[in-house]
């Protein structure tokens, strides 16, 4: 129902795009058309038209961080911003001692060009808009904020500038800029034979037409990408619900020892993952304790997670998941359960309703309202369920998969391609399908949610 | 009269019923949380560190020698090396990483600004990315920055990407009322005093939450330390006990309850916060 | 201690809502002012602009005599208590009263920290070279704070709960620890944002007495504001009530009870709200006819006692709401058998109120007595009353307390200075008859003989003037007097500025305001405010001195800095330059000269004493004082400083 409103509110929307678009243009077109001497200065040279209006400490700091682009841009920023177009032109060759191009290095520096020249504009533009700024309070009579008052405004009302600015950076740095670089990389043929000191080139939408029409690749995805939706949609409706009843279960009030038995789920939460999945892994391999109680009984050793034990491991893979998520999900739950108003339920009670009837009518609705976001970004972690599989069945590889086992989710599969065996470029193709999977159902979700809509009502 | 009886011990015994049932249950879970913990720890009171040398779940002898062989025998596996190591990742990365999250939460929460909501879809969308496909790219920035196997090279990275999940503090943030921020300033406070003096000792459980979850995900994460860590001596112990093979259960096992302890002890201790924490990023109706 | 000047207060929201509307108000030093409205009628926003925790879209803010606009909040010397109190829950009570103390600093004076050798003692003020004391900003001591917080907390009787925290305090407390928070600064102004509202019926009557008390204590002017009309009747001395942003109406308690300006206003104020009935109002010869709509009821009332009433609401088609309250009909069988205005009232069922019973009915016998509709209608009766459901009974209106209101724009047909004088009045030969008299009608109104109606706004009875009265009564309303003169053998309002003397006088009339309707000709009145559409720019004077001008068809008019500086404020950046506005004056604000604006004389207005000019400038048609003009072409300026400003895409009245 929701999403069929969005999707009616959709044609209003992409209308007014061209409208906010247009009054940003407004803007620029006012400063072009209407801006003085002083602010084309500072379009000429940052700083100038607020040097002219006598605002000189940051007048002097826009001066020089165009210098210091200036200087950037001539040291290294132009053979940077070159060598992501180029991605290298000269080979290396050992015989004449020709130290080659390093064609991966130049196009992250390339990237970090980019953004060094995307920051540059964006001060660009303050530092304009700040002289017209200058201008409009020299045109209206009104006093300018002197740089004493704008410094001390950065720790009041632009409090979130100065707050934000570290994590943006960190951001832009290590989520951002890899991401970038691997888009990037999905349109290029970096991996197989083709990694430095090799020279890469761009090759366009050519990974994607393999990933489709190539016979390794195609079915081997078709086959994972099906076993991963499998997988998110059991593995988070089995943490959910088992969540869910642990907690409601805690929650009755004949328990007595409420802390005691909340202990043990705990106890598993607070692990290590990769030290339960490693214990796992162990407890289920041909020597572990399993297969030897099978042995004693006179059985003969189950490969569990052996090459052919598709369905087996699989089964395990889920129920490993649930002892390592389930109990997040019960604190979760545990949480929410107290926030519930107590009234209803007794108002239920005098109704007559039954305990399933409670929690079909009361509970549930009321859980799911709450943890819709936790469920999208469970849903989300599940899908990318790296660990799981990587630590019970890490490296294997099956027939009729190609560099992949039948438990592996697709994140496995890129792991397996592209740090294991070097297609980058074709891991980098996959990951960007999984990616716009992935955030279209989550980013729709998320503007649907109620979280997002009544965000305001707090205020 | 005999009939109202009769219900009365009716619903009695179903009570009952309901109880025992109850309980069955919560055995039932407790002993598959706990039987895995409990073999681990059998496992490393093991003598002969081998997992083939057992009967089943039970060591067929139990003796110290893991633990004596884990902290002595430090010339192949340097265990309390790791556990430093990892120790001082870990609490770099928790108290950067908590104060960029917070901050980030802070403003999200509280400040109005023009690309406010562009910022957080976007974040939600660069969640979504598959994180260890951009590990590549992180190597290869580490390296140009110089930081390959370098300690504050992990913290570094830990720290900046902690503000991508600053959601869950934000939601909470949301509920502290907005006209206390509004007092505040009447008063005369700037939003920087308010941050301080306020919003940050309102938000003590946020906090614990916060620090405990920014910890223990560089305590137990595996892939960035492998890739960007080369010298054995600067391991991590995810990586260092990786890197034991099965004749080594024993030491695995000794070695995995004492880097689990000290997380264990702290969400015991914290659980409270904990609930309230994870139910913070929920919606409240 | 200060008094409060609110111009012209606008917040438009970026979306283009408007939260509150053309805000006008003057607030004197000690006054108790409630804003009253449901919510969302932008009395929160009006009182948040104040503290400036919301910006004020244009117009002018003036605490004393400063304007506070874009001035922080803790700079505006104001103090706030909060609907939810907004403790400080991690502070104790006194931490929380000492937390605005501890955040400003008092001037004094440098001093020494202690003895030192040279024989100046610790305490004793620093002299400079020329043997004065240097002033400094301090923060203020231990000492001082445990003083002031005592003492605030003595009024509140809150002392011994100071080291407590905020949780373990009840709601009524919690609401003193705010207004602790609140008076120890010693604000110029405290503002009061529904503060309690979240409190229990009887701790509110308890804690609404003791604000008004705080408020003759401090003697500091307070604005609170609530949606409780109670509240806002006991508390305020002045109330302003909002509706949908704007001011419905702002007066004192008493005036706001006895003179609603609208229905709404009729309707929020007062328990039992006020009876609504539809009806129509037929006026024949000195008689009017109310006709009750979906009911049989009808009465006839004396003209003289709906004398106020606007006149063209009387031909009996155009539909009014007839509000009368509960206590203004009555079922006392002794009134209403003297009572000459009865209707018939079907009781469906009563409350017993304990002091009085509240009986309800319906006027139409088929209207079932609970629903709010156009018949239903409440009675006060006294004391216990048992009237079976049913019954039909006579009731008896007091007509003297009614309240007519227009179906459509719900303002009140009746106000207390009533619009116009409705008189029948004759036309020969160029003179008009009215009440015995005869007066020249001037050139500028040239009208067919016969008889007819004439309506004078009351602003048009001028206090000399051929014509003999007599003044038989005059009531002050906000500042005017309203004055009743017996003439001929009629009545005439007429206003005046100051007090009323009663005796005999001589008035005259203002013809260029008047109605005339005789036969098919109706004189309308000459408009009194001439709009034009302009822009605004920067200029530079002869002397190279920068100017600001009214632009107004290419021509400019410099504007005086209190225009300009006006206008600068109502924007932002530099918006001013590239909006359109339109410029109003009165007629008298234009001087014929030789440049200025091109306007082609359309036609020569000669009232007698003064001389209009109706021209057309562009597309516009405006009346122009002149005493003499030649030829149809002639050239205006307007005073730049008497304009009034509205900024036109966002219809903001700035001046």
């Amino acid at each position: 129902m929701k999403i069929k409103n969005y999707f009616k509110s959709l044609p209003a929307r992409i209308k007014g795009v061209p409208k906010k678009l247009s009054a940003r243009l407004a803007g620029a077109k006012e400063i072009l058309t209407q801006g003085n001497g002083k602010v084309c200065a500072s379009m000429a040279v940052m700083g100038l038209g607020q040097l002219i209006y006598r605002q000189w400490v940051k007048g002097f700091m826009f001066l020089f961080i165009q210098l210091a682009f200036i200087a950037y841009f001539i040291f290294t920023g132009a053979t940077d911003l070159f060598g992501f177009f180029t991605l290298g032109t000269r080979e290396s060759n050992a015989w004449y001692g020709v130290e080659g191009d390093n064609s991966v290095v130049m196009l992250i520096t390339g990237i970090l060009a980019i953004f060094i020249i995307v920051f540059y504009a964006v001060v660009y533009v303050a530092n304009v808009k700040d002289a017209y700024r200058l201008q409009c309070a020299e045109d209206t009579l009104k006093a300018p904020d002197g740089f004493k008052k704008e410094a001390a405004a950065l720790l009041d009302k632009s409090f979130h500038k100065t707050a934000l600015a570290l994590p943006v950076i960190g951001v832009c740095v290590f989520s951002i800029l890899p991401i970038v670089f691997m888009i990037l990389i999905a349109f290029t043929n970096y991996g197989g034979d083709v990694v430095p000191p090799a020279l890469v080139d761009w090759v366009g939408f050519k990974n994607f037409g393999k990933i489709l029409s190539l016979g390794q690749f195609a079915p081997t995805f078709f086959k994972i990408f099906g076993w991963n939706m499998i997988w998110a949609v059991l593995a988070t409706a089995l943490n959910y619900f088992a969540g869910l009843g642990l907690a409601l279960l805690l929650n009755k009030k004949c328990v007595k020892g409420k802390a005691i038995w909340r202990a043990f789920p705990i106890l598993a939460y607070a692990i290590p993952g990769f030290i339960t999945l490693l214990g796992f892994k162990f407890m289920f391999s041909y020597g572990g304790p399993i297969n030897y109680y099978i042995q004693q009984g006179g059985g003969a050793a189950v490969g569990f997670l052996g090459l052919d034990a598709k369905w087996t491991a699989r089964f395990i893979g889920l129920a490993v998941n649930a002892w390592i998520s389930v109990p997040s999900t019960m604190l979760l739950a545990t949480g929410i359960l107290s926030n519930i108003n107590t009234d209803l339920y007794e108002a239920a009670r005098v109704d007559g309703a039954s305990a399933w009837k409670q929690f079909v009518k009361i509970t549930l609705p009321y859980v799911l309202f709450a943890t819709t976001p936790v469920l999208i970004s469970q849903f989300i972690g599940n899908f990318n369920n790296f660990g799981i599989f990587y630590f019970l069945r890490g490296g294997l590889y099956v027939d009729g998969y190609f560099l992949a086992s039948d438990t592996d989710l697709l994140i496995n599969w890129l792991y397996n391609m592209s740090i294991d065996n070097n297609y980058y470029s074709i891991g980098a193709a996959i990951s960007l399908v999984i990616f716009i999977i992935t955030s279209v159902i989550s980013l729709a979700v998320y503007v649907l949610s109620p979280s997002y809509k009544q965000e305001e009502t707090f205020r | 009269m005999r009939k109202a009886g009769a219900k009365v011990v009716k619903a009695k015994t179903k009570r009952a019923l309901n109880v025992l049932i109850t309980y069955c249950i919560l055995i039932v879970v407790a002993f598959v949380f706990f039987f895995p913990c409990l073999w681990l720890i059998l496992a490393s009171f093991s003598k002969s560190g081998s997992i083939y040398s057992f009967d089943g779940f039970f060591p067929k002898e139990y003796g110290f020698d893991a633990f004596k062989s884990l902290f002595t025998d430090t010339v192949m596996y340097n265990y309390p090396r790791w556990f430093l190591n990892t120790l001082f990742i870990a609490v770099m990365s928790c108290v950067l990483g908590t104060l960029l999250t917070i901050l980030t939460a802070y403003c999200m929460s509280r400040f109005r600004f023009r690309s406010r909501k562009a910022m957080m879809k976007a974040t939600l969308v660069l969640g979504m990315f598959p994180s260890f496909m951009g590990t590549i790219a992180v190597y290869l920035i580490m390296t140009q920055f110089g930081l390959i196997n370098q300690q504050w090279g992990l913290i570094l990275i830990y720290s900046a990407q902690a503000p991508m999940g600053y959601m869950v503090q934000k939601g909470f943030f949301d509920t502290i009322p907005y006209s206390i921020d509004e007092a505040a300033r009447i008063d005369g406070a700037s939003n920087f005093t308010v941050f301080v003096k306020f919003i940050l000792p309102l938000s003590k459980p946020m906090l614990v939450y916060t620090a405990l979850t920014s910890f223990t995900w560089p305590w137990s994460d595996f892939i960035l330390p492998k890739m960007l860590l080369i010298d054995k001596d600067l391991y991590t112990v995810a990586v260092g006990l990786m890197s034991l093979g099965e004749t080594e259960f024993a030491r695995f096992a000794a070695g995995s309850i004492f880097i689990a302890i000290p997380i264990i002890v702290l969400y015991f201790c914290l659980v409270k916060y904990m609930i309230n924490g994870m139910s913070a990023g929920a919606v409240k109706e | 201690m200060a008094n409060l000047s609110l111009k012209h207060i606008y917040k438009v929201y970026p979306n283009g809502a408007k939260a509150v509307n053309d805000f006008n108000m003057q607030i004197a030093d000690k006054e108790f002012i409630v804003f009253v409205g449901p919510s969302g009628c932008g009395k929160s926003t009006t009182l948040r602009m104040i503290a400036g925790l919301e910006e004020i879209t244009a117009g002018e803010l003036k605490i004393g005599d400063a304007v506070v606009n874009g001035m922080e909040p803790k700079d505006r010397d104001i103090a706030m208590v909060f609907q939810n109190y907004a403790l400080y829950p991690h502070m104790s009570i006194f931490e929380n009263i000492a937390f605005g103390l501890r955040m400003r600093k008092v001037p004094d004076v440098k001093r020494y920290k202690k003895d030192d050798d040279k024989g100046h003692k610790a305490g004793e003020p620093v002299l400079d070279k020329n043997g004065k004391e240097i002033p400094i900003m301090r923060k203020y001591t231990k000492q001082e704070l445990a003083e002031r917080v005592n003492e605030a907390a003595e009024i509140l009787g809150i002392t011994e709960y100071l080291k407590r925290k905020p949780k373990e305090m009840s709601g009524g407390q919690r609401q003193r620890v705010a207004l602790g928070r609140a008076i120890v600064r010693q604000p110029k102004v405290m503002l009061l944002d529904e503060p309690l509202s979240n409190l229990d019926a009887k701790l509110r009557t308890q804690m609404r007495s003791e604000i008004v008390k705080l408020h003759k204590k401090l003697q500091t002017t307070f604005i609170y504001v609530t949606h409780d009309q109670v509240e806002a009747m006991t508390m305020g001395t002045r109330i302003v009530v909002m509706k949908d942003g704007f001011v419905k109406q702002i007066d004192t308690p008493k005036n706001l009870y006895k003179y609603p300006a609208n229905k709404f206003v009729a309707g929020f104020i007062g328990t039992p709200q006020m009876n609504f009935f539809e009806g129509t109002l037929k006026k024949d010869g000195d008689k009017v006819a109310i006709e009750f709509a979906g009911s049989d009821a009808k009465i006839a009332v004396p003209y003289e006692m709906l004398s106020k009433t606007t006149p063209q609401y009387l031909d009996g088609t155009k539909k009014v709401y007839i509000g009368l309250r509960a206590e203004d009909i009555t079922l006392d069988a002794e009134k209403v058998a003297k009572s000459a205005a009865k209707i018939k009232v079907r009781i469906s069922h009563s409350e017993e109120l304990g002091t009085e019973t509240l009986v309800y009915g319906d006027i139409d016998m088929n209207g079932d007595g609970f629903a709010e509709t156009g018949t239903r209608v409440i009675i006060k009766a006294g004391g216990f009353k048992e009237i079976a459901a049913d019954t039909v009974c006579e009731a008896a209106l007091d007509i003297s307390a009614i309240h007519l209101f227009d179906y459509e724009t719900e303002e009140s047909i009746m106000p207390r200075i009533p619009e116009y004088n409705y008189l029948d009045c004759e036309v020969v030969s160029g003179k008009l008859k009215f009440l015995g008299n005869t007066l020249d009608l001037p050139p500028a109104i040239r009208c067919e003989d016969g008889k007819g109606e004439l309506l004078i706004p009351v602003g048009a009875v001028k206090l000399n003037g051929p014509i003999k009265a007599e003044v038989t009564a005059g009531e002050r309303i906000n500042g005017q007097t309203l004055l009743t003169l017996r003439v001929g053998d009629g009545r005439l309002y007429a206003l005046a500025d100051g007090e009323a003397e009663s005796g005999g006088a001589s008035i005259g009339l203002d013809f260029k305001k008047i109605i005339l309707r005789v036969g098919r000709t109706e004189i309308a009145p000459m408009p009194e405010v001439n709009g034009l559409n302009g822009t605004f720019a920067a200029d530079k004077g002869a002397d190279g001195a920068k100017k600001f001008c009214l632009v107004i068809d290419g021509e400019k008019f410099c504007a005086p800095e209190q225009v300009y500086t006006k206008m600068f404020a109502a924007t932002t950046g530099r918006k001013v330059y590239n909006s359109a506005y339109r410029y109003e004056w009165s007629p008298y604000d234009f001087a014929v000269t030789d440049n200025g604006l091109s306007a082609k004389v359309l036609e020569t207005l000669d009232y007698g004493e003064e001389k209009f000019i109706k021209c057309a400038v562009g597309e516009e048609i405006l009346y122009v004082k002149a005493d003499s003009v030649s030829g149809d072409e002639v050239r205006l300026t307007p005073d730049a400083g008497k304009v009034s400003v509205v900024e036109s895409e966002r219809q903001i009245r700035i001046l």
